[in-house]
């Protein structure tokens, strides 16, 4: 960081004498340097392309609801599977780690900002035109990448898949993965050397320590993947031979897809357990079941995330069965570890349903099934019946659509009144999280007999007398429930605008965590004053003296 | 700083086992040289940090298990209140991008605008006075 010897004074006279226009509204946002206003960016960004998402799922749906081709083109079809993976993975999920991390990590280690403030305003650009470049296949005259999210060799190739909607889709992401690369450096540097006196690591908070090391797994796995990009649209453009199938390019793409392809699954999960694991202690009036266990626990997942890569190439019949097998099946136990520490915080408390809560007990249950599908997926002679058929696509919304979407909608909920200083309407959260949580079942459950019964993925069609059509059916009217149960979060954003301020630093009562220590929504530079930090809960410890947490 | 750099010397390890084990079963090149070069990432965080901590000495006021917030009172740093350079910064990045696909010309000028916004981001908060040499 650049340091001066006479660092420019802010007047705060003039700043509050100043109109308060939209437009001065704007410019502060978009020349902001608050990690606060940056995550908030995020939050509305990727939850923007949450939602374009989940329109593109739609039109899938609407297409598979019949046999017969009655909206898209095959090769529309195509497009819009392949735009919906692409968005939801590294468009709406990854940033919304960045968005959750920057609010709300600096806060809970008592820092006044992130440790590189203007890159953490990058970051942000290049995630922002990134995206929209990747998307902007759309206006192409080919249509946007029609590939798959996973963009395999050679289909990937030029020969194969013509046309700049692909070039766009290539060059977009690397820059929106060059973005997250930085950000990850920024929260590693910020965790390590930003921390307030006395919030030693293992008094830091769990969501930290994940989004700790989500961060490390983004060093290590977006690097092989802006360097498979860059070779990709390398064969693209002038013609190299990379990926060329036939000298080995075809595997080369799928390893270095899938290096960074697992641990991101990871990235997309870690984070979002972190908030799961924030919100469970305030809810079950209770510090969370075994601490250092968890972070135990996490590290390991971490650690073997980036060895297990190959189990999503089974079926290419060229990879080594037992050891990715066996290393999947390793994974299961740290994962084990942490729902025990879950239900073991739980356990013997005094367990209140508030929607936050709800939100994670709804993660937690639809999580565990796709974790149990996922050790079916884990054995080779199983995976080769199912594979790139229905039941994966069941499997890996269980996990994904589980774990990120669950926890976002409770992180809102929870961390609604730190950041905007008003509470969200608690009737109308539980008629969102009812409505998404049997929109979501609805819709996927029945999805994984559909596989089992030879349904592959990524067709737009299909027989009459495949009979498939009655679960395709259940399906669509799922997914016609879930897109419904945005419309009550959108009325309670809507309504609760002006509600009023409240005026607590801590509105939920059993806060544990520093961020619960500051006003909300907290000032610029995040504290007046600090309470002394001696356990993991120093927001807990300052509010409850009389009740001592047990001290590492 | 312990835990900080312990856990990546501790990644970095396992990493490198990890390799050696995937080459002892019989591994492909792309897996053992992406494990290889995780364990050097790992390595090379996890040496700086330990050098670092090295060369600072003692026990920092965030790692003290008795730290008062007064300990870490005193300049935090500068902070930069807001900043207009990111934006063109990302813009041209993105810009030059976008001409590999839809014409040189445009990565030429957006190499160029990316240069200068470089500038500018790096030098945004540099002074004359106080870089010039005596």
């Amino acid at each position: 960081m650049t340091t001066v010897a006479h660092p420019p004074r802010i007047d705060l006279g003039a700043k509050t004498a100043a109109p308060s226009q939209k437009g001065s509204q704007f410019v502060k946002w978009i020349t902001s340097t608050d990690h606060k206003t940056i995550g908030y960016m995020y939050l509305i960004t990727s939850f923007s392309w949450f939602l374009i998402g989940g329109i593109l799922a739609l039109f899938l749906r609407a297409e598979l609801t019949r046999p017969g081709l009655q909206f898209w083109s095959n090769e529309q079809y195509n497009q819009i599977f392949t735009m919906h993976g692409t968005i939801m993975l590294l468009l709406f999920a990854t940033p919304l780690f960045v968005g959750f991390t920057n609010v709300i990590m600096p806060l809970q280690i008592g820092a006044a900002d992130v440790a590189f403030p203007r890159l953490n305003m990058m970051s942000y650009w290049l995630y922002l035109f990134g995206g929209i470049m990747a998307f902007a296949g759309f206006l192409s005259p080919g249509g946007a990448a029609s590939f798959g999210w996973t963009a395999y060799a050679p289909l990937a190739s030029s020969q194969f898949s013509p046309g700049i909607g692909g070039d766009l889709w290539v060059m977009g992401l690397a820059l929106s993965g060059l973005g997250t690369i930085l950000s990850g450096v920024n929260f590693i540097t910020t965790i390590f050397t930003m921390r307030a006196p006395g919030m030693t690591m293992f008094r830091m908070s769990i969501f930290c320590w994940n989004a700790l090391l989500t961060s490390i797994l983004v060093l290590l796995a977006f690097p092989p993947l802006a360097a498979a990009f860059l070779g990709l649209e390398s064969d693209r453009l002038f013609g190299s031979h990379i990926f060329d199938p036939a000298n080995g390019g075809a595997m080369l793409w799928q390893h270095l897809f899938w290096f960074f392809g697992h641990p991101e699954v990871y990235i997309l999960a870690i984070p979002f357990f972190g908030i799961a694991s924030e919100i469970l202690p305030v809810f079950s009036r209770k510090p969370i079941f075994g601490y250092k266990g968890l972070i135990a626990a996490t590290i390991a997942i971490s650690a073997l995330s980036v060895s297990v890569w190959a189990h999503h190439m089974f079926a290419s019949g060229q990879v080594l069965l037992p050891f990715f097998s066996f290393m999947t099946f390793l994974i299961g136990v740290p994962t084990g570890v942490k729902f025990f520490n879950w239900i073991g915080t739980m356990w013997r408390g005094s367990v209140t349903f508030e929607t936050p809560m709800l939100w994670v007990l709804g993660f937690l249950i639809t999580f565990l099934f796709g974790g149990l599908t996922g050790i079916i997926l884990a054995s080779p002679p199983l995976d080769f019946a199912v594979s790139a058929s229905y039941f994966v696509v069941a499997h890996f919304h269980y996990v994904l659509f589980g774990t990120v979407v669950f926890t976002m909608f409770g992180g809102f909920y929870f961390w609604w009144p730190k950041m905007t200083g008003r509470m969200l309407n608690e009737r109308l959260g539980k008629i969102h999280f009812w409505m998404t949580f049997f929109g979501f079942h609805l819709t996927f459950l029945i999805q994984h007999w559909l596989g089992i019964k030879g349904f592959p993925r990524r067709y737009a069609d299909y027989l009459p007398t495949d009979g498939f059509t009655f679960m395709n059916e259940v399906s669509t009217v799922g997914a016609a429930l879930l897109a419904a149960s945005m419309i009550p979060f959108m009325i309670n954003i809507w309504i609760t605008r002006k509600s009023p301020m409240v005026g607590v630093d801590d509105p939920w009562g059993y806060g544990a965590s520093l961020e619960w220590a500051t006003s909300c929504p907290p000032p610029r530079h995040n504290f007046t004053s600090m309470p002394r930090i001696r356990s993991e809960r120093p927001a807990f410890d300052l509010h409850h003296p009389h009740i001592k947490t047990e001290g590492h | 700083m312990k835990a900080s750099y312990r856990l990546f010397i501790g990644l970095a390890l396992f990493y490198f086992i990890l390799a050696v084990i995937y080459w002892l079963v019989g591994g492909e090149a792309v897996g053992m040289s992406a494990l290889g070069l995780s364990g050097g990432l790992a390595a090379l965080v996890g040496f700086y940090l330990w050098f670092s901590a090295k060369r600072i000495g003692g026990v920092l006021p965030e790692d003290r298990i008795e730290g008062e917030i007064a300990d870490g009172a005193g300049e935090l740093g500068f902070y930069s209140p807001h900043s207009w350079w990111p934006l063109p910064v990302a813009l041209s990045a993105c810009a030059a991008g976008l001409g590999l696909i839809v014409g040189w010309w445009l990565t030429f000028i957006a190499i160029g605008a990316l240069l200068t916004s470089i500038l500018g981001f790096v030098l945004e908060y540099e002074k004359p006075t106080s870089s010039a040499h005596h």
